[in-house]
């Protein structure tokens, strides 16, 4: 009963912290992989935590208003990489809608499923980078790239696994609610 | 059917998942064009460079006598070092420069006049592009599209420009491309007809030093081995002849035409301090008329 009752509240009230959260973490994390998860550190198994957060988003945000988030995380990276302008933004937006459906199939509190998730959501986010090089002109080739789009997502995939519990506590200790279904008032 | 008032909103509409990616599509053709996204992120990168020069500043003034002695020490010897490892580098770089002016006869190319600048910025957020961020700009004269060098050492060309700071285009970038010459050290000079020709294209090679380069669209038959050195070609007049790119290493038959790999001439990650040379591409006329003396 106390658990409906707070699911009921958290729906009526608007999503907490959203934009702080979206802005600090997007900053921070376009300069985290900027700096630290470069490809000349890490090769081809290059984390791709950005990618990571987007789907975090993706899975667990509050349902109301969620594409916005997603895109506008999505244009944070645009402005920090040197590619084109939107490419992150169309494919958050797109990770977004594909999540939604994945979240009805595999439940995203279990573990495995998070891996198996976030491998998907990393490759695909990544191979879709690749395709809007390839409409720049600028591929390096759909073989090479499957390779490389699969080589971050396995390296990126059990991150995802100790990220999202940690997020579930700060999220938690700062007090924001969690809604029925699993999604945080965010 | 009677139309819900509250959905009709221009908020509405925009937030809706299809028309805002129809905008943002949109968005995707028409910024390059008008390349205003390029300004923006070079707004967005500059108060970052600023800041990290900021911090060593303000780190420094706030250290005591001792450890202000045993910083600047460090740092001479960190100098020292670095100074060491470039002298070795520059070394190696002219030895391959001299055999190659021997071999091929470039005594008198000579290279335009440079800027000298420092490296202030490694990296890029998408795991993709390959960049860095010198701390020259249009107020010394550097434009869009100049070659970058390290020596005689291609690095990139710059991508965008602001006034005091600029974004090179790294050569193993994806969209990075240039036209180059195979040339073998240890035989004379071949006559221009019979000079392998290449396009070099960035993979967004992930190796950490030394990164591996692809040339493409090498004609099949054409005599490549390794250790066959690799030079820019001022074939489309993007780049001056004879700036060394890197070694052969390996060469695969294609569909067509030869697909050549090579190992890059310099040590991208470790750059700091590189040379922005004033050439800038001829215009079409100009460049049909140095073909037309050169036949």
């Amino acid at each position: 009963m106390a658990y409906a009752h707070r699911a009921a509240w958290a729906r009526s009230q608007g999503p907490v912290c959203r934009w702080r959260i979206i802005v600090g973490s997007g900053i921070s994390l376009a300069m985290l992989q900027a700096m630290v998860f470069t490809p000349e550190r890490f090769g081809d198994f290059t984390p791709d935590l950005y990618s990571i957060m987007a789907l975090y988003f993706a899975l667990f945000a509050s349902r109301h208003g969620r594409y916005v988030p997603s895109l506008a995380l999505g244009l944070i990276r645009d402005f920090l990489s040197m590619g084109l302008i939107g490419t992150y933004g169309v494919l958050y937006s797109l990770l977004h809608k594909a999540s939604e459906k994945a979240r009805g199939k595999l439940d995203p509190d279990r573990l495995p499923n998070i891996l198996i998730m976030a491998v998907a959501g990393t490759f695909l986010v990544n191979f879709g980078y690749h395709a809007m090089l390839v409409v720049a002109g600028d591929g390096i080739g759909w073989s090479n790239a499957i390779t490389r789009c699969g080589c971050i997502a396995i390296a990126t995939g059990p991150f995802a696994v100790f990220l999202y519990p940690l997020i579930h506590f700060v999220l938690g200790r700062i007090g924001i609610p969690r809604a029925a279904g699993g999604y945080w008032n965010i | 059917m009677a139309r819900n008032p509250d959905k009709l909103t221009l908020g509405w509409l925009l937030r809706h998942p299809l028309v805002a990616t129809c905008i943002l599509l949109a968005l995707t053709i028409v910024l390059p064009y008008l390349r205003v996204g390029e300004r923006l992120k070079l707004l967005t990168f500059l108060p970052l460079a600023h800041a990290a020069d900021e911090v060593n500043a303000t780190a420094y003034e706030e250290l005591s006598e001792d450890e202000r002695l045993r910083f600047d020490l460090d740092r001479e010897r960190q100098e020292r070092a670095r100074l060491e490892a470039e002298n070795a580098r520059l070394i190696d770089t002219l030895r391959q420069n001299a055999e190659l002016r021997g071999a091929l006869g470039f005594e008198s190319v000579t290279l335009p006049a440079s800027v000298p600048a420092q490296v202030i910025f490694h990296g890029d957020a998408s795991g993709w592009r390959h960049c860095c961020w010198i701390n020259r700009g249009t107020d010394h004269g550097v434009e869009e599209g100049m070659p970058v060098v390290a020596g005689r050492t291609l690095v990139g060309r710059v991508f965008m420009c602001g006034s005091d700071h600029a974004c090179v285009q790294l050569v193993t970038d994806p969209g990075f491309a240039a036209s180059c010459l195979i040339v073998d050290p240890q035989t004379p000079a071949l006559e221009t007809d019979r000079r392998v020709r290449g396009v070099l294209r960035g993979d967004g090679s992930a190796r950490p030093h030394f990164p591996r380069l692809e040339l493409e669209d090498v004609a099949v038959g054409a005599e490549v081995r390794e250790g066959m050195h690799v030079i820019t070609s001022d074939y489309s007049g993007q780049f001056p002849l004879g700036l060394y790119v890197g070694v052969v290493r390996e060469t695969i038959p294609q569909a067509g035409f030869l697909q050549v790999r090579l190992e890059a001439g310099l040590d991208l990650v470790n750059l700091e301090v590189v040379q922005v040379l004033m050439h800038k591409r001829p215009e079409l006329e100009k460049q049909a008329l140095a073909l037309l003396k050169r036949k």
